[in-house]
């Protein structure tokens, strides 16, 4: 005979049993909602109504302080017919897909480092971990005077060193000011990287690499067919974070360039900001962040669809 | 006995009037003011620390003073305005009354009896805060743009006299660049000193964004050509490359690091060099923007305060601004600003603020001479626009970077076409 999995709440109250309010919270159907309740309540606050109101915004011709009208789609043609706008989306894909690629390089050989044993081991853990916990907007007023054309602590280096005999100009030069914001960006995210991948490092059993070694199996060949393997779920789970994080950075760039020089460095949330905040055009700066969507809406739906998959 | 129809009736009265804002019949308990952090400390602590307390202490009403970050205002603002929270007094500045005009109060009447007592206001601010015939907030001064350079090594190539036209002053940048002193002009994405500078050139050589109708855009014209043609020659004969992408503490910072010697900028730099590098600030002085072929401009900055629409006690936060703009307030807090502000009123053209320092004096002179950014256009959310999306600046960088002057006046007409909706 088949038995079913014995439920591990209270039974429903037998009729006639007097209701008590413990009785009824602890009814599996009320006491699961009741555990949901704070994480959907925080859903539907911070993310879900956000993200329709956006929606709704990028919809209307809505000035600050004004009422808005229904224009439809009309933010969007507006949109695609502005040049900066494609000159911000070719330079947040430049910027995500470059700072994404050396994170994740940076982040793996980060962790393999991390999950050797060595004198200070958890030490240098914490040190590694600094970048990605101090306030992102404190570390950029430091890297601001770093990458300072004047004070700069590398032009300082390089001049004296006597391997170049001007200063670089890294925030000045649109090619250098993008390479300086996705520095700064991957100097930011490796941590987030390496800790992550460290976390599933650490899952993998000894015994997979002795049963290797004792076959002969090579470093080269225990990290591509032992350790990537194991660690490629967490991989795809944190390159989705990151590119998530990285597609709609924001502070970063404001604080270094504030989208300069000459649009060089305006990414989708900058420019978005500038329309929306700035200019009081709040249904097109709606457009201009919501043009985010698609692309990374395939990116999820894709990573998601290739994890099921394996 | 009460019916159930009598007992709602009382109830959602009761509730009602519990929930509808004061309208005016008893003072508040309490005000806040958002202002954004002038670089002037004194100025802001003298608001905060001894106006307001006074003001508490003559009303019993608890005032409470927002500092927002230097940038932050126009943000800070927008979220005031579109949450209907907040302070109920907010500075403005530039043409803002303008882009928040459904969200401000209507303070005609009370810059017209201030105007009587102390003015009349100064013609120009009147673009500024004046919209449809309504005054949306209070004038209170300008911050000035001007060119800041150093006396000694300006000295030291023989230039004696700050140079009057544009052309003397790239003649003095290049004799200053060989000897190791570059210009730094701001020419990225900062939000003031960028504007400060580039609009008065195109001014000066005749160029306009877009005409008075603020429809038909004007930029494609032989003297904006030479404006752009002048800022590339300047930039690569004077600066350093860096000024392409700094933002508004970038040039106080080379200055005071004795990397530069002329910038365009508000007095903040003497007053900074004054309380920390008084070597420096001997040798600082300001020198109204050059002229160009069609005369000499600077940029219009006006600081203004408003009353937010939501304000629950419209009544009291009008009280407390007409004793702020009294002579006995108003007076002693400009002085303390050290003639950061020069007042939109002309009863203080000539008040003893001017007096001790007057290496300020020039801050008042450029007053005559201010316009708000897109003028000869009218203040427009589409002037806000094209300010946001960096059109003038970009239009003069690029060029600096090396583009050509056809392509950078073409790309800024497409852009201004589709901001003003010009045909």
């Amino acid at each position: 005979m088949a038995v079913g999995p014995a439920s591990l709440a209270r039974p429903a109250p037998v009729a006639g049993r007097p209701f008590t309010l413990r009785g009824f919270v602890e009814r599996e159907g009320v006491f699961s909602w009741l555990m949901l309740a704070p994480g959907v309540v925080f859903l539907l606050a911070f993310v879900a109504y956000p993200f329709f109101y956006g929606i709704y915004l990028s919809l209307q011709d809505r000035r600050v302080s004004e009422p808005g009208t229904f224009v439809g789609l009309a933010n969007f043609a507006t949109l695609f017919q502005d040049g900066v706008f494609w000159q911000v989306t070719r330079n947040t894909f430049v910027y995500t897909i470059v700072a994404t690629f050396l994170k994740m390089i940076g982040g793996l050989a980060m962790a393999l480092v991390m999950n050797q044993r060595f004198r200070g081991r958890n030490l240098a853990r914490a040190f590694l971990l600094l970048p990605f916990i101090v306030p992102t907007i404190l570390s950029t007023v430091a890297w601001m005077w770093i990458l300072d054309p004047t004070f700069s602590v590398i032009n300082w280096t390089l001049l004296n060193s006597g391997l170049v005999k001007t200063n670089f100009s890294w925030l000045g030069n649109a090619t250098l000011a993008m390479v300086s914001i996705i520095a700064v960006n991957v100097w930011r995210g490796v941590p987030f990287y390496g800790i992550t991948l460290l976390a599933g490092l650490q899952t993998i059993s000894p015994d997979l690499y002795e049963a290797a070694a004792i076959d002969g199996a090579s470093t080269h060949q225990r990290f591509w067919h032992i350790t990537l393997p194991v660690i490629k779920p967490v991989l795809i789970i944190v390159t989705m974070f990151s590119v998530i994080f990285t597609f709609s950075d924001f502070q970063l760039v404001y604080a270094l360039t504030h989208g300069g020089p000459a649009n060089a460095t305006h990414l989708f949330a900058t420019y978005a900001f500038d329309i929306g905040m700035s200019a009081g055009q709040l249904g097109s700066g709606a457009a201009v962040a919501l043009s985010m969507l698609p692309a990374l809406a395939l990116l999820i739906v894709g990573l998601t669809l290739y994890l099921r998959r394996e | 006995m009460t019916t159930r129809r009598e007992f709602l009736t009382v109830t959602l009265a009761a509730a009602g009037g519990a929930l509808t804002p004061r309208m005016g019949t008893a003072a508040p308990k309490a005000m806040s003011v958002a202002r954004e952090s002038s670089f002037i400390k004194a100025f802001d602590d003298y608001f905060a620390k001894t106006l307001l307390p006074e003001y508490e202490k003559l009303t019993g009403i608890k005032m409470s003073y927002e500092a927002v970050s230097v940038g932050g205002m126009l943000t800070r603002l927008t979220t005031i305005v579109e949450t209907k929270s907040g302070p109920e007094i907010a500075m403005t500045a530039v043409n803002w009354p303008y882009l928040f005009d459904a969200g401000l109060v209507d303070l005609t009447d009370l810059a017209t009896e201030i105007g009587k007592k102390l003015g009349p206001w100064h013609d120009n601010i009147h673009d500024a805060v004046v919209v449809n015939k309504k005054w949306k907030a209070l004038p209170w001064g300008n911050i000035g743009q001007l060119e800041v350079y150093r006396t000694d090594w300006f000295k030291e190539v023989g230039v004696t006299k700050f140079p009057d036209n544009w052309e003397d002053l790239l003649a003095a940048g290049r004799l200053l660049k060989k000897k190791g002193h570059p210009f730094g002009f701001e020419l990225g994405h900062g939000f003031g000193d960028n504007h400060g500078w580039l609009y008065p050139l195109l001014w000066s050589y005749g160029g306009r964004e877009v005409d008075k109708d603020g429809k038909t855009v004007l930029i494609d014209s032989s003297e904006t050509a030479k404006a752009v043609d002048f800022c590339r020659k300047f930039y690569q004969e004077t600066m350093l490359e860096d000024v392409l992408g700094w933002t508004d503490v970038n040039n106080n910072k080379a200055y005071l690091g004795e990397q530069i010697s002329c910038t365009n900028n508000a007095s903040s730099i003497l007053v900074v060099a004054k309380r920390d590098f008084p070597e420096i600030a001997k040798v600082t002085d300001h020198g109204l923007n050059p002229q160009g072929p069609k005369g000499r401009f600077h940029i219009l900055n006006p600081v203004s305060h408003a009353i937010v629409s939501s304000a629950p006690d419209v009544g009291a936060a009008k009280a407390f601004l007409r004793w702020l703009y009294d002579d006995k307030q108003m007076s002693r807090w400009l002085a303390s600003g050290d003639a950061y502000y020069a007042p939109f009123l002309t009863a203080y053209d000539n008040h003893p603020m001017w007096g001790p320092e007057p290496r300020y004096l020039p801050y008042k002179e450029s007053l005559k001479t201010s316009r708000l950014h897109g003028w000869p256009g009218p203040p427009s959310p589409a002037m806000s626009e094209s300010v946001a999306k960096y059109v003038m600046v970009d239009m003069f960088a690029k060029a600096c970077r090396g583009d050509s002057t056809k392509d950078v006046i073409a790309t800024a007409a497409s852009q201004l076409k589709q901001i003003y909706k010009a045909k």
